[in-house]
């Protein structure tokens, strides 16, 4: 019955269409009623009388919606928040849509202060320097902040300087200061929606290469996916049916070949999205080249210099009882008219390098709980955290509010007890119109909220995408209400 | 319109009152296994990694020894789904097809409790032994593999001699390793 409604409105939507005002004027009101209805008490019910310092280090979405949901949750909340870059709440996912020309750079920038959730005390200095023996941070202005508990909500750094040939010498934010990235990415047919003025810069990058396939030329687009976890991994991919949308729209697009190249070997870790990719790929004559690890660019020259990798057959292996595999590696070289680079992914060196990191720098937690598995006073959440899949909107909306429960318990003296099921979200943004809602969790499996076949694409979702998460993430997440 | 709005509306309604009390309705698949991690470990994973988890750089097997449970399980994690992410492959290329090869002989293990055994018969603490409430905690968590724990809670030593004998072949400098945890361990 659901179901059936819910294909009902979807294949309604998919025919009579929707101005964008209207769907504006619905998604706002009905996005405002919708948190009304739930938020009005938090989520937390009622609140705790529990005493302590809380540090949280990072001001992103992640910070920010801890600290409200923390001062909902608790009558006397001391919460205080480091965080430098004066944009940090702005809203990520929409960088895609900017990328490909669906907004402007101007509807993603969120300035910090307005989301200051009441009685927080923000410090607009970056955490250097990390004791957590004595429970101490000190920071860039100098100053040393004792802590109770410790929430580390730093994200991830952008790594250009890991690919050759580009110049670039140091890690960026996505939304700090971009000026060592932007001198060369951004250019002459280079892009990278994951900085916020590179997803600008996309949207310029990419209307040269559509004209120079309308003007006749046959062009090269190249799409990059590196060897690190990044955040929302369906990025690389989204970019990719926006410039094939694009060409087809500026009727150009048999002039083009676009290519996928991922580090990886699949489209997607649960299978039956990577076999809907797969389709959607093939149906749009896209091409894809898996086990590609973009190493170098001669922005000159416009070639791109990839590791491709693979194994071969090795010796009788008697421990294994099987013949062992060699791995085997050569440089191969792509000439391009337009590259999105997606950056390798790092956690900031500071954290990293600090007793509260790891041999990959991802702060170690126990996945469900989100402590620290060295110290019970820390907990980590967002893109920082080691937890397989992640690092997207969608699962810190899920991990805030398992990190307020647990801290709580633990500013109480209990067991944390609440779960993370390793929820993620994944709008794959397959056209101008179109979106397939990929949920998934831990188990490997699709997870659907909602009654539908999750491997569709649908017209419902693109509204979704357009017009309610954008709302659903700055005035009901960053609030700690939803 | 109207009926749009109608329909619109009240899907919105649905995507906001989904916000709160996120309780995971489906139950998790209970996938079990045949043998238990300390099965495993001895008759398999000790061949490349040691019998302390040291490592075994004959074999190229890294050290197990040196993480905690929540770090190793995402390398074990990684090692059996072939990466943590969409397409960014995994850092385990080796191992990830050994692993598929080992998952069809039985030795298979939930990542999980894998990288709990590991963690509690084999971790050696930093010189600052900072760690917390974790070696009960996770017995506790672990329902499945009760049996298998029995023995390794109070004598990661023996169970490492145990698996010394499995892989007597090895010519690894296994008794002063051992020695080591043997010491170690009153410590955890």
């Amino acid at each position: 019955m659901m179901k059936e409604s819910f294909e009902l409105i979807d294949a309604h939507l998919k025919e009579e269409g929707m101005s964008r005002r209207d769907a504006l004027k619905l998604f706002g009101t009905g996005g405002a009623a919708a948190l009304m209805a739930t938020g009005a008490t938090g989520c937390t019910g009622t609140s705790s009388n529990a005493k302590g310092k809380i540090l949280i280090v990072g001001g992103g979405l992640s910070g920010m919606a801890t600290a409200a949901g923390l001062t909902h949750a608790l009558s006397n909340p001391d919460i205080t928040i480091l965080e430098p870059n004066e944009l940090s709440t702005s809203y990520q996912p929409g960088q895609t849509l900017v990328g490909g020309g669906v907004w402007t750079k101007e509807q993603v920038v969120y300035k910090r202060d307005d989301f200051l959730p009441d009685g927080v005390t923000l410090i607009k200095e970056q955490a250097v320097e990390f004791n957590p023996d004595s429970n101490t941070v000190k920071t860039s202005g100098g100053k040393t902040i004792k802590y109770d508990y410790l929430i580390i909500a730093a994200g991830l750094k952008l790594d250009f300087s890991k690919i050759e040939g580009l110049g670039i010498d140091q890690s960026i934010t996505s939304t700090g200061d971009h000026s060592p990235v932007s001198k060369v990415i951004g250019q002459n047919g280079l892009a990278s929606i994951y900085f916020q003025q590179g997803s600008e810069d996309t949207w310029k990058e990419m209307q040269k290469f559509i004209a120079e396939a309308k003007s006749g030329k046959k062009v090269k687009g190249i799409f990059t996916h590196p060897n690190t976890p990044i955040k929302c991994g369906g990025a690389p991919k989204k970019i990719m049916y926006l410039a094939d949308a694009r060409l087809r729209e500026a009727g150009a697009r048999e002039n083009a070949e676009l290519t996928f190249y991922p580090n990886g070997s699949n489209m997607f870790g649960v299978k039956e999205y990577h076999d809907a990719i797969v389709n959607q790929f093939e149906a749009r004559d896209m091409k894809w080249n898996y086990r590609h690890n973009l190493v170098a660019v001669d922005p000159e020259k416009k070639i791109a210099t990839f590791n491709r990798h693979w194994e071969e057959k090795g010796e009788w292996d008697e421990d294994l009882e099987e013949y062992s595999v060699v791995p085997r590696s050569e440089k191969v070289e792509m000439p391009y008219d337009f590259m999105h680079i997606t950056p390798p992914q790092v956690a900031p060196e500071e954290i990293a390098n600090s007793p509260l990191g790891s041999g990959k720098g991802w702060v170690p937690v126990k996945k469900e709980t989100l402590q620290h598995v060295k110290y019970p006073n820390v907990f980590a959440l967002g893109d920082i955290v080691a937890v397989p899949m992640g690092k997207t909107g969608g699962s810190a909306r899920k991990q805030y509010k398992v990190v307020i429960e647990n801290l709580i318990a633990v500013m109480e003296g209990r067991e944390p007890k609440a779960e993370y099921d390793g929820y993620t979200v994944c709008p794959l943004i397959t056209s101008l119109s179109t979106i397939m809602l990929a949920e998934f969790n831990w188990t490997g499996k699709p997870t659907p909220s909602f009654p539908l076949d999750p491997t569709q694409e649908r017209w419902i979702w693109w509204l979704l995408k357009v017009y309610g998460l954008k709302p659903m993430t700055q005035y009901g997440m960053l609030s700690g209400r939803a | 319109m109207k009926k749009t709005s109608f329909i619109v509306l009240s899907t919105v309604a649905i995507f906001g009152l989904s916000g709160c009390g996120n309780a995971p309705e489906s139950s998790p698949e209970e996938k079990t296994y045949s043998k238990t991690p300390a099965e495993v470990y001895a008759e398999s994973c000790v061949k490349c990694h040691g019998k302390n988890a040291e490592g075994n750089p004959a074999k190229k097997g890294p050290a197990l020894n040196d993480r905690q449970a929540g770090e190793l399980e995402l390398d074990l994690y990684d090692v059996k789904n072939s990466g943590t992410n969409q397409s960014s492959g995994t850092e385990h290329d080796i191992m990830a097809h050994n692993m598929k090869k080992l998952a069809e002989k039985g030795f298979d293990y939930d990542p999980k409790a894998m990288a709990e055994y590991i963690e509690k018969s084999f971790y050696k603490m930093e010189a600052e032994a900072a760690p917390v409430l974790a070696p009960e905690e996770a017995a506790a968590e672990d329902a499945t593999q009760t049996e298998g724990e029995e023995g390794v809670e109070e004598t990661p030593s023996e169970e490492s001699e145990a698996a010394a004998e499995e892989a007597s072949q090895e010519e690894t400098p296994a008794e002063e390793s051992n020695e080591e945890t043997a010491e170690e361990t009153p410590a955890q």
